[in-house]
């Protein structure tokens, strides 16, 4: 198209774009179309885990390269994804729940593990064989209850040591780190790592932790607490400590901000994103932190997750803002921002997400985000 | 060399779109339903906004409230929206405010309260009620920063005391997309923009409630219908519907199907429009269901909440302009659908697409009706003004306490005359501004 062409289209096109919902120039803001899709929650358009119940906040990669999903709302659900079928497979309803915070994990042996809010318990569930199975939306799920660690408390968040076949645990309202052990089945409460809420207006009474923990390679444990301060559990003794090290934070920002994320590297080093939205690293043996910048001008960092080619994929954006995907290369430490999260299938069906409530990727190497809203879908993106 | 716009403005020498009625003229069958093309115009009364001729746009945002005046909502792209009402008793028409100033946040430096973009609602305590929506987005740069829109505030206007009650901000950094408000429950209902979630604000308790996200931003469906029992309806994903209960607090999908044209039939709209929802839905209290016309092709529908899903959705046939009915671009449906006493259903069609200076040309609207009582479609022609002046696009429309029709839209002005010394911007190339148009059914049928 010539210039004088080009004028004339500009012409045509910009004063609808001032009053349209969504006009053409909005494809530069959005996550490259090439590069995204998504899923839904099922089989559509019956067999889907109903709106309402479908918010995305726990996401696990199996050994077998299955990726696990478990919902918030008014009731949980668990799915899984087999990545060699493409859909996703909504399994059953997790009993007595109506949140599963970043605390769903997959041992060595495939065996998936939940940990469940209010109620508090730790269940197992057994894959069974899904590929002869039909979608029963409403079912219950199969599990094994395996106790509640802290009675009385949500559990907020878990982790695995897949090599020491043992889970680690924390709790919601109260900040109990907890381990419990898969070959025994016993739990231990290992302290607590926020005894109080920050100074705040009188209406708010949330203690600050980690919303995830980070279990590194020699099998240590890392979380934050209280005034943003790391504690770490020692693998082999089963101990908590407190360290000197604190979340990157704008100077008195300390007590209100917690790790959102953590994301272990091949190097040993610990990436985690903020609430404030600072990406850092952290160094497990010599405990340095280094702040790696704020790639948005969003809060939090929903998630990280590796990409094959050696960069770090994250979402920022609070739950009222409208998430965005970024990439940072630890190479050259810079930054692709990659825009909203947006599947544009026109005529078919378009669809964005706002808030994202976890990511992780797989070995083919694509990155999975779990959309957290009334209406959620599982993205995938190629990067 | 003439435009488009100045051609359109004398009657006499542009009937593009009557001089294609010819080809059409006479009774035809279509879809079962009887459709009359008219060749005559629909002649309507009309008011400006005085010293408000920079106001660029109407969505909803009209009410006929039963003392006899009239609402309208005005809107400013970048600037801020305001309040006005027209007296029908004294023939006055009133600039209650600008909604940055009823609002607290003149001299903020934030997102303007730009637009009224939902309908306004009539309490028991006759208070009007409405929520207010921002204007330009900025491809969501701007969104949840200092300097971005603050929010949809929910507000009432005392037509007693001639003063606005602020209930403050809503959905932080979103705008009321689409709204309504429900009297037997005092409720303001809302869809926000961009992210599409049901709102609602509770006047007796204060109380403000999301129940979250309902659809995608480009397909927010544009209005709430309310029953007579206070469930909320709108319309989601491709063609299905949503009720909210104010019993159990709860959202439900229900199952039946709205009559939605396969998609690609324009690619180019379809990138603008979802073209998958109602665009305007109206409660009938006489036969307890709704009537309602679709985005896409202005398929006219009733919808019985209270049937058996598969008999709840009927379409009865279209509102399109009868020869632009076939066609595959057939004008996105306008909002302006309203029931008259009558009994008859009237709708201000667009000739071409039409959105205020987002159109690309100037055509003039028809005036459709559909009687409930024989199931007749009837275009009664351009809608003129008495001066000839066609009305060059609607997007509200309601009927007031004494039967008469109003319609708020668009006329174009002439740059050198009072009206036009001030104005929105241009349709096509014809300088505009908006105009509150009155059509008295039973005057023209006591002419007739």
């Amino acid at each position: 198209m010539n210039r004088a062409g080009l004028s004339v289209f500009l012409c045509a096109v910009l004063p609808l774009a001032a009053f349209a919902q969504r006009d053409p120039g909005h494809d530069r803001v959005v996550v490259p179309q090439t590069r995204i899709d998504l899923r839904d929650l099922g089989y559509s358009p019956l067999d889907l885990i109903p709106d309402g119940e479908s918010g995305i906040t726990s996401l696990a990669v199996a050994p077998n390269g299955d990726i696990y999903g478990a919902t918030s709302g008014v009731r949980s659900h668990l799915f899984v994804m087999n990545p060699l079928h493409g859909y996703v497979f909504p399994i059953g309803v997790i009993p007595d729940t109506t949140s599963v915070t970043h605390s769903l994990v997959v041992s060595e042996q495939g065996h998936v593990f939940l940990g469940t809010a209010p109620g508090g318990h730790l269940l197992e569930y057994t894959p069974d064989d899904i590929d002869n199975r039909n979608i029963e939306i409403g079912k219950a799920l199969a599990v094994k209850d395996r106790g509640a660690p802290v009675p009385g408390e949500s559990i907020f968040a878990l982790a695995i040591d897949r090599k020491a076949n043992r889970i680690y645990g924390l709790t919601s309202p109260n900040a109990h780190l907890f381990s419990y052990s898969i070959s025994t089945h016993t739990f231990q409460e290992l302290g607590i790592v926020a005894h109080s809420a920050p100074w705040a207006e009188k209406s708010e009474h949330e203690k600050t932790m980690s919303r995830m923990l980070a279990v590194d390679g020699r099998g240590n444990v890392f979380a934050t607490g209280e005034d943003g301060y790391f504690y770490e559990v020692d693998g082999k003794e089963q101990t908590l400590q407190k360290l000197s090290i604190r979340v990157p934070a704008v100077p008195g920002r300390e007590p209100y901000t917690r790790v959102d994320a953590f994301l272990i590297a091949r190097s040993g080093a610990i990436y985690g994103g903020t609430s404030d939205g600072y990406l850092f690293r952290l160094d497990p043996e010599t405990r340095n932190i280094t702040n790696l910048g704020k790639p948005l001008n969003q809060y939090r960092i929903a998630g990280l997750a590796w990409g094959t080619n050696g960069k770090l994929y994250g979402v920022g954006g609070d739950d009222s803002e409208m998430a965005r995907l970024f990439s940072y290369d630890p190479k050259d430490g810079s930054y692709d921002l990659l825009g909203f999260i947006d599947v544009n299938r026109r005529p078919y069906f378009t669809w964005a997400a706002y808030v994202i409530g976890d990511i992780v990727s797989d070995d083919r190497g694509t990155v999975f985000l779990g959309e957290n809203e009334r209406i959620s879908k599982l993205y995938l993106f190629f990067p | 060399m003439k435009g488009i716009g100045s051609r359109i403005l004398n009657r006499h020498r542009c009937l593009r779109v009557s001089s294609a009625l010819s080809l059409f003229a006479g009774i035809l069958i279509s879809t079962g339903c009887q459709i009359t093309i008219a060749e005559s115009t629909a002649t309507v009364d009309y008011r400006v906004f005085p010293r408000l001729g920079q106001m660029d746009g109407n969505w909803a945002a009209l009410l006929a409230a039963s003392d006899g005046k009239v609402y309208v909502g005005l809107a400013c792209h970048g600037c801020s929206g305001h309040l006005v009402f027209y007296d029908s008793v004294t023939d006055k028409m009133v600039d209650a405010g600008d909604l940055n100033s009823l609002t607290g946040q003149s001299g903020l430096a934030v997102g303007p309260q730009s637009k009224i973009h939902a309908k306004f609602g009539e309490g028991n305590d006759g208070r009007i009620y409405f929520a207010t929506h921002g204007g330009w987005w900025f491809d969501y740069a701007r969104f949840a920063t200092p300097e971005g829109y603050p929010g949809s505030h929910y507000m009432a206007y005392d037509p007693k005391l001639g003063r606005i009650q602020d209930f403050g901000i809503g959905p932080r950094f979103e705008g009321m997309n689409t709204g309504a408000y429900d009297p037997k429950y005092n409720r303001i209902y809302g869809l926000t923009h961009p992210r599409g979630h049901f709102v609602y604000y509770d006047v007796a308790t204060g109380a403000k409630v999301d129940k979250g996200r309902v659809n995608n931003l480009d397909s927010i469906c544009r209005t709430l219908g309310i029953d007579d029992e206070g469930n909320v309806y709108g319309s989601f994903g491709a063609g299905r519907v949503f009720v909210y209960s104010p019993r159990t607090d709860a959202i439900r999908e229900l199952s039946m199907q709205l009559p939605i044209r396969q998609k690609g039939i324009s690619l180019g709209r379809d990138y603008l429009k979802s073209e998958t929802a109602w665009r305007v839905v109206i409660w009938d209290r006489t036969t307890r269901r709704f009537y309602g016309v679709e985005e896409s092709e202005s398929a006219l529908f009733s919808f019985d909440p209270f049937a058996k899903p598969e008999d709840a959705v009927k379409r009865l046939g279209s509102m399109a302009i009868p020869q632009l009915a076939t066609q595959r671009d057939v004008p996105y449906a306008t909002l302006s659908l309203t029931l008259g006493h009558d009994r008859k259903l009237y709708y201000a069609a667009a000739a071409k697409e039409f959105d205020y200076g987002g159109s690309r040309v100037a055509e003039p609207s028809h005036l459709m009706t559909y009687d409930l009582r024989s199931g007749k479609t009837e275009d009664l022609g351009e809608m003129r003004l008495p001066d000839g002046r066609p009305v060059l696009g609607t997007n509200s429309a309601d009927t007031g306490p004494d039967g008469t029709i109003y319609f708020v839209g668009a006329i174009g002005v002439d740059e050198g005359s009072t009206e036009g010394k001030e104005n929105a911007g241009k349709i096509g190339d014809m300088p505009y501004r908006l105009a509150l148009f009155m059509y008295h059914p039973k005057a023209v049928a006591a002419h007739e």
